[in-house]
């Protein structure tokens, strides 16, 4: 009974720092950068409305819309990575390293290129459903081959290869836009947050939140699959409808990360696996909340150092969650071969 | 064939549509423990999926108190079929008594949380079987031997009136192999029913009530260990030639 009660705390010691950390990195977005806002301010701004024109459209327009949709990215693309690394049994598996962000970012470029040059609006919503499809044409690729190939370095190398085929087609398409659309595009294509704005911020919330919600309402039967199809079937889990669901549900995911922000490295691995470690346990009914808030903290973390280690010019997201993010996978390599 | 517990009728069993074991007819009572035995490749393994329903059956039928099976929603068969199957389990992360806790997966609530009535099942049932001195140990950490008791617990918290066993005592030492026993005789106790693969005979022979024999194409014998094991029969069986025979008797091996 000790040992469930040391687990319990040391699950709320673990909660309390991540939204403690969320927190404080949220006022830190939203207090520093080119202009400096004090903490005064942004209670001044956000209760009171009591400031001058700029400091408030700073903070209105461009930093809190930005920070939401990094925490609630950030969350998104965690608990994508958790969710495929779950359905692979594999540490390493996640919406990047499978080719599925590559894959959705074909589609909106395709979708981009094609229905700008015909002078349509593209809306945020018509990219979100654009980098669906193309999430669930890799993920359908990768679901093939895992058919036939039983090795898991095989099928990452399998995934990184999509990625390649769809990084070409979409440098292809890049090749035949215009110039009008290669910036729009390059600039999408790098990953970042910058332009996120509230009409984005309603749209991302509502699609991360029902998924979230679907997702945790799937963690029993994921606890029971964790332990192995035979016991999950023997537990009257319908094995195949869970598969259909977490496929579904990470792919909404991860399109939604690719449709705001561009592909985003790392952080669907590196996260859960902090989590993991910190929580000290693979729970799903843990590990669902838990990655979405690791996932949220170290894209806020991430963000704020892309926007200001170089200021004024911005880096894009991806180097970041690549520096912090890599390093890390080589870890859970390293620690995956001394345990074996 | 009526008054049992289980049995099936002219149940066919196999892969991808094509039969490995025809017209299989067996039937067990409450608490009665049935043996499956048979070369490698007979199809055991085959038999004991279908039956719990993990491999989808050719042809024939299943019932299990008085139900076919496939009319069983997954919820409730889980409440009455627990299966050991050799296909290992990953521990994840989790500690013996979570592995444990696991089996109690039919009585949770929709988010799987445990009630103090599932914590009392999981702490009596980890008793029973003697594991409860490494409950807080990691289970990929433990020996085979113990890893084998801790999944024999979680079947038992299911707290099914059958369970199915795919050789359950492979891998184990001699210890282990006789504690394994005592607890499958604490189950017929309780009145469960045992239907199991293995490949020791002289196990088979001695604590089965039915024995089932595989070869071949159709299910070769079934009954009581009395009338299976006649060492003709049983050379038959295996395949076992008169070099072989010899050998055995020469140098004293029991066969069974």
């Amino acid at each position: 009974m000790l040992m469930r009660k040391k687990k319990v705390i040391r699950c709320i010691i673990a909660f309390t720092v991540l939204v403690t950390g969320i927190l404080v990195f949220f006022l830190l977005n939203i207090g520093i950068g080119s202009v400096k806002i004090s903490l005064s301010e942004i209670i001044g701004s956000i209760f009171l409305k009591g400031n001058d024109q700029v400091t408030d459209t700073i903070l209105w327009d461009i930093r809190l819309p930005r920070s939401i949709c990094v925490f609630i990215l950030g969350g998104a693309l965690a608990l994508s990575g958790y969710l495929l690394q779950t359905f692979f049994r594999n540490p390493i598996a996640g919406p990047f390293v499978l080719g599925i962000s590559s894959g959705a970012k074909m589609c909106v470029a395709l979708v981009m290129v094609f229905l700008m040059s015909r002078s349509f609006k593209t809306n945020s919503f018509t990219l979100v459903i654009a980098a669906f499809v193309g999430s669930l044409i890799s993920m359908g690729l990768v679901l093939l081959m895992t058919g036939k190939i039983k090795s898991m370095a095989m099928l990452v190398v399998c995934g990184v290869m999509i990625g390649y085929i769809c990084s070409a087609i979409t440098e292809l398409v890049v090749t035949f836009a215009s110039d009008a659309d290669i910036v729009n595009l390059h600039n999408w294509s790098r990953g970042s947050f910058s332009g996120s704005d509230w009409n984005g911020v309603r749209i991302v919330f509502v699609f991360v939140l029902i998924s979230f919600i679907l997702t945790f309402l799937l963690s029993k039967p994921l606890d029971a699959f964790l332990l192995g199809d035979s016991h999950a079937r023997s537990m009257g889990v319908n094995i195949r409808a869970l598969r259909v669901g977490i496929v579904l549900l990470s792919s909404i995911l991860s399109a939604c990360i690719v449709a705001f922000a561009g592909p985003i490295s790392f952080v669907g691995i590196a996260a859960p696996h902090l989590m993991r470690k910190l929580f000290n346990t693979n729970k799903p009914i843990i590990m669902i909340p838990g990655s979405f808030l690791g996932g949220s903290l170290f894209c806020l973390v991430c963000d704020l150092i892309a926007r200001n280690i170089l200021a004024p010019s911005e880096l894009n997201i991806s180097t970041v969650t690549a520096i912090f993010g890599a390093p890390i996978v080589i870890y859970i390599l390293f620690d995956k071969k001394k345990h074996n | 064939m009526s008054g049992y517990y289980f049995k099936t009728e002219k149940l066919t069993v196999g892969y991808d549509n094509k039969p490995i074991v025809k017209d299989i007819e067996i039937g067990i009572g409450k608490g009665e423990i049935l043996s499956i035995i048979g070369p490698n490749g007979a199809g055991k393994s085959t038999v004991l999926k279908s039956i719990a329903r993990q491999l989808e059956k050719i042809s024939g039928a299943v019932y299990l108190d008085k139900k076919e099976i496939s009319d069983y929603s997954g919820s409730d068969l889980s409440k009455k079929m627990a299966v050991l199957f050799t296909d290992g389990i990953k521990g994840d992360m989790m500690s013996v008594e979570e592995v444990v806790s696991a089996g109690r997966y039919p009585y949770t609530g929709h988010f799987g949380v445990l009630s103090e009535h599932d914590k009392e099942v999981v702490f009596e049932t980890m008793k029973t079987v003697g594991i409860l001195d490494y409950k807080d140990k990691d289970f990929d950490k433990i020996s085979d031997g113990q890893k084998q008791r801790v999944l024999l617990a979680k079947v038992l918290c299911q707290e099914p009136e059958i369970i199915l066993l795919d050789e359950p005592t492979s891998f184990l030492d001699i210890r282990y192999k006789l504690e394994f026993l005592s607890v499958i005789e604490k189950m017929r106790e309780k009145n469960i029913s045992i239907i199991m693969s293995v490949h020791e005979l002289d196990l088979a022979k001695n604590i089965s009530d039915k024995i089932l024999c595989l070869k071949g194409e159709y299910s070769d014998k079934f009954g009581t260990p009395e009338e299976v094991f006649e060492r003709e029969y049983i050379c038959e069986l295996f395949g076992i030639d008169e070099k072989n025979n010899q050998f055995a008797k020469d140098k004293g091996i029991e066969i069974f």
